[in-house]
């Protein structure tokens, strides 16, 4: 928010709710992504629907700023840096709501995977899993502070995730390449790979959002992209 | 956008108003695109109605008023002594924040300019001013069976819509309104807005108003004013999305004092 507060208390108080929700929601998104990374390394299958059930949490969360930013636009017809303000925040919390919905899709993997995954398979989901979960932990840093050099350093580093998701998919392929009855196997940790990977272009887009909220103005040309490797 | 591409009309520069010893305009600079709508917000008391009233030299009827500096309307210079002012408020109509039609018919309201200023030279071009002019003013259809009933008869807005309609009857360029919603309720306010878009294909509008809102709706380009002078000027979207100063952000968005 800008230096000097609302005239309007109560605006005040309705705009520092709104930044408090989308606070919240992140530090409940990121807990996610690290509760679902954390099932799929350690293959454990006992706290996976504990991690379903939270999604809810977030789902809440959103619904809650959504009521919020109606309200707002209604009330007080946001301008300049508050209309900023409100439409990135409608749009950070459905990309965290969406990175929930994601990490809960790579805990319900989990499951399905056997106890003995392969060392070289969980080392590459771990580099990946991490990157991303950095990625998302200096985004949300980036909101708190505004920082908008962070916010264009976070867009940038996407490049990296795709490289990654690129290798992690490189090594499931090979896997299966050995012997065909890893089918299934492969197939449950190719969507995981591919949903962390989603994971992280949400960031990115909130990345962009922030970029806007800071600056009013968008992120211009097109984001770096990995190469696909050959395989 | 338009800003770059359109016409200056009207160039107000190093514009200086006081009032006895208080002065009320510092060094205003600012241009104003033609056929367009130009809105200009700030505090009451920031100088904006005073500002307008420079465009018609309104301030002349003041006596303690001195204005310096320079307004030009098409590159000529209204301050001059040998310009007449009867002809210079021909061609810069105003619309004031109330209605104030003339206690006379809905006929002799929008005639009373014409007759003055000898537009129509019988009956037939007069009624045919009056018809025009309360159809630009989109007041026709409501008012075409009782044009002999007092202008006081109708309600706010179509008073309001009556007065743009005199001003409009001696063909105006520039079209100047102080606050002309204020008074009014969201329909009547609606259909003057209608109106104001449809006017800026033929006339420059330069509108001072307090509500941000229409502020956004109406105009192309914004100038926002505090304690006599010119904060920001630019165009409405960057105003109300991305302003460039502080003092208009912390204005707009309700953070002031």
């Amino acid at each position: 928010m800008s230096g000097t507060g609302h005239t309007v208390k109560s605006y005040e108080e309705e705009m520092q709710s709104l930044n408090d929700n989308l606070v919240m929601m992140g530090s409940l998104t990121e807990n996610q992504m690290a509760d679902a990374m954390a099932a799929v390394i350690k293959v454990d299958k006992e706290s996976v629907d504990k991690i379903v059930k939270n999604d809810g949490k977030i789902n809440e969360l959103r619904s809650t700023i959504d009521n919020q930013i109606t309200t707002v636009l209604v009330k007080r017809a946001p301008m300049a840096v508050d209309l900023r303000i409100t439409i990135s925040t409608m749009k950070i919390s459905h990309d965290l709501e969406r990175i929930g919905d994601l990490a809960k899709s790579v805990a319900k993997k989990v499951k399905p995977l056997p106890v003995d995954l392969p060392d070289e398979l969980i080392g590459s989901l771990r580099r990946l899993g991490d990157l991303v979960q950095k990625q998302l932990k200096d985004a949300l840093d980036a909101y708190l502070n505004r920082s908008k050099d962070k916010a264009i350093e976070i867009w940038k580093k996407d490049e990296q995730v795709d490289d990654l998701t690129n290798l992690a998919m490189n090594e499931v392929a090979t896997y299966l390449q050995k012997d065909k009855k890893n089918l299934e196997m492969a197939t449950h940790l190719l969507f995981v790979t591919k949903n962390i990977e989603r994971a992280g272009d949400h960031i990115t887009n909130i990345a962009e959002s922030l970029y806007y909220l800071i600056e009013g103005e968008y992120l211009e040309g097109a984001r770096p992209k990995g190469k696909p490797i050959e395989s | 956008m338009e800003l770059n591409n359109s016409k200056i009309k009207i160039k107000a520069k190093n514009l200086n108003v006081y009032y006895g010893k208080k002065q009320a305009l510092f060094d205003i600079n600012l241009d104003i695109n033609q056929k367009e709508v130009t809105a200009l917000i700030g505090p009451s008391g920031c100088g904006k109605s005073t500002f307008i009233r420079c465009i018609n030299r309104m301030n002349d009827v003041i006596d303690i008023c001195k204005v310096e500096g320079s307004v030009e309307i098409d590159g000529a210079e209204i301050n001059e002594k040998n310009v007449d002012v009867v002809t210079l408020r021909e061609k810069v109509g105003m619309v004031f924040q109330k209605p104030n039609p003339f206690p006379k018919s809905i006929y002799d309201n929008i005639a009373y300019g014409p007759i003055i200023h000898g537009a129509a030279e019988n009956k037939d071009q007069m009624d045919k001013i009056v018809e025009t002019s309360l159809k630009k003013a989109a007041l026709w259809d409501e008012v075409k069976d009782r044009l002999n009933e007092p202008g006081t008869s109708l309600s706010g807005g179509q008073q309001q819509r009556l007065c743009i309609a005199r001003a409009l009857s001696v063909n105006p360029e520039v079209i100047l309104m102080d606050e002309p919603c204020s008074a009014l309720d969201p329909i009547a306010t609606a259909k003057i807005e209608e109106l104001i878009d449809d006017l800026k294909k033929s006339y420059t509008i330069v509108i001072v108003t307090h509500s941000m809102a229409q502020a956004v709706r109406v105009s192309q380009k914004t100038g926002f004013f505090h304690l006599g002078k010119i904060i920001e000027v630019d165009s409405t979207d960057k105003i109300f999305k991305n302003p460039a100063n502080k003092m208009t952000q912390d204005y707009i968005t309700g953070r002031f004092g």
